[in-house]
């Protein structure tokens, strides 16, 4: 009774939307009191692919959420690990000032910014942008990566100290592999909440900087629902392929599997 | 563990930088907020109460963003209470995820597909006879109630709260629930006695975060809202980009006072 009540949930409220995007890019529009579309096709999908500009938004778009991701890893992986496993004078003013920027309007932050930036040259470039995509995503970076490194703990990280360990082999070794989970949730919170932002977008990209967002916005009146529907999908499969991506980057930098199982002999030092 | 060496120290460089760019554009819109002609003045600030078109956006976002939010947590923590087992892992937690991965305007153009006078849901109760007029299908989305804006919230937050909340609960210790099932509590008992006190937490910053948010985000209620009454985000925009360059303090102004008043 209960799985029937989750998944009849779950599908209707959280699977629906994207099955409804999928079939509107396919079916088109369907006139007030017409019988319901049933021929299938793929125009929608095909000016997507033949857009010029919307390809080079991509390319715009997925370099910022990567500017974002990396500062985000940055901040959030320092931050993260001194509150988790230093104690310091001043550690929880500076803590819960780092999350004010959940509690405080980013558009006034941002339109504050735009006077410094246009100052430092910043305004209307990418790095202008990905540095204010940074107000809404970095307290959410620094949450996850504390509470991962207070799960690593200090014990770990002591023993290999006292066994003459450097610091790179530690990160490597011991932090960076459990790490991952938290590693994959800032992934995708970050080119989410990047790939979201218009008006952060539009106030520091002055017009000039044509993410995905700064297009999908004003089509929302004018172009047709199959092609927006398409479009929609999109902000969908970024995320998603930037996170196959980064799991192949990854897997290059890991000594171990991300699964639980231990290979003996897969280990550096067998 | 405590500071080994001097160069730890280095850790909170990156962290400290980006609240220093935070505070900077925070000092700048201050200082915008006051300076008329070069001189300082909180005149900005005492016109704005006078303006009525101000008072009004500030009571109709109040009370959008009450009602999503509210209904946002209640909502997650029914979810996540009925169904905590079923989102430990799997196929369950990866549904949750869904909406958390389209930005909101999306969500948005989602809502105004589905609900709008001939939209998805209007065409289904029309193709199977329950309606025999798109008229008949009442206003929804760009609706002075803001009704399309709240669905968007609560739709898109839900998930957000099941996945603040899903922590909690995967902490939640069972003895203090079987020390309450034994000491003969009702449900009601149990729940205030061995659930609240460990959720409030998490309770009260999801629902801070969210306020916070709704209060002045602009993209959702620009799509779905109506012209008048507005919610403060997109007043104030037009102040800032569209409006007279005069209108700049007033813009800055009213979003601190807005911070002021979420925060």
């Amino acid at each position: 009774m209960k799985q029937i009540g989750f998944y009849s949930a779950t599908l209707l409220f959280f699977l629906f939307p994207v099955c409804f995007f999928i079939y509107k890019s396919f079916f088109g529009i369907w006139r007030w009191g017409e019988a319901f579309p049933v021929d299938p096709d793929a125009r929608a999908w095909k000016v997507i692919a033949g857009e010029g500009e919307l390809l080079s938004a991509v390319v715009v778009s997925v370099g910022i959420a990567v500017m974002v991701l990396i500062l985000n890893l940055l901040i959030g992986l320092t931050a993260g690990k001194a509150f988790a496993l230093h104690r310091f004078r001043g550690k929880v003013i500076l803590e819960s000032m780092l999350m004010m920027p959940l509690f405080l309007p980013a558009l006034v932050v941002a339109a504050g910014l735009q006077l410094v930036f246009i100052r430092l040259g910043l305004a209307d470039t990418w790095l202008g942008v990905a540095v204010v995509h940074l107000i809404p995503t970095v307290p959410y970076s620094i949450k996850l990566f504390k509470s991962a490194y207070e799960g690593i703990g200090t014990e770990l990280i002591e023993q290999s100290m006292l066994l003459g360990g450097g610091a790179m082999d530690r990160f490597r070794h011991i932090e960076l592999p459990q790490l991952i989970p938290a590693m994959n949730s800032v992934l995708f919170l970050t080119v989410v909440i990047s790939l979201g932002q218009y008006v952060l977008t539009a106030i520091i990209g002055g017009g000039s900087v044509v993410t995905l967002a700064m297009i999908y916005y004003p089509f929302t009146r004018t172009a047709d629902e199959s092609v927006m529907s398409a479009f929609s999908l999109m902000f969908m499969m970024i995320p998603l392929i930037t996170y196959l991506i980064s799991v192949m980057v990854l897997k290059l930098f890991i000594p171990y599997r991300p699964s639980k199982k231990r290979r003996g002999n897969e280990t550096p030092w067998n | 563990m405590k500071w080994r060496k001097r160069t730890e120290g280095l850790f909170l460089v990156p962290s400290i930088l980006f609240l220093m760019i935070f505070g900077l554009g925070m000092l700048m819109a201050f200082m915008e907020s006051l300076m008329d002609d070069g001189t300082a003045t909180m005149g900005y600030y005492m016109e704005l109460f006078r303006k009525e078109r101000f008072m009004r956006s500030v009571l109709y976002s109040v009370w959008i963003t009450a009602v999503s939010t509210v209904l946002s947590l209640v909502i997650g923590l029914l979810f996540v209470r009925v169904f905590k087992e079923k989102l430990k892992g799997g196929t369950g937690r990866l549904l949750v995820w869904i909406p958390m991965l389209f930005p909101h305007f999306v969500w948005a153009y989602l809502v105004f597909l589905l609900l709008n006078q001939s939209g998805f849901l209007s065409n289904l109760l029309g193709v199977s006879g329950l309606m025999a007029e798109r008229t008949d299908f009442p206003v929804l989305v760009q609706d002075p109630g803001g009704i399309g804006i709240i669905v968007t919230y609560v739709w898109k937050e839900v998930p957000f709260v099941i996945l603040m909340l899903l922590p909690v609960y995967a902490s939640l210790s069972k003895g203090y629930r079987e020390a309450a099932t034994l000491l003969g509590a009702n449900p009601v008992r149990m729940f205030t006695t061995a659930e609240w006190p460990f959720i409030k937490p998490a309770l009260i910053e999801t629902g801070a975060i969210l306020f916070a948010f709704i209060f002045t985000a602009f993209e959702v209620p620009q799509l779905l809202g109506v012209t008048s009454p507005q919610m403060i985000a997109v007043l104030t925009y037009e102040w800032f980009y569209s409006g007279a360059w005069t209108d700049r303090p007033f813009a800055f102004a009213a979003l601190l006072l807005a911070g002021a008043l979420s925060g």
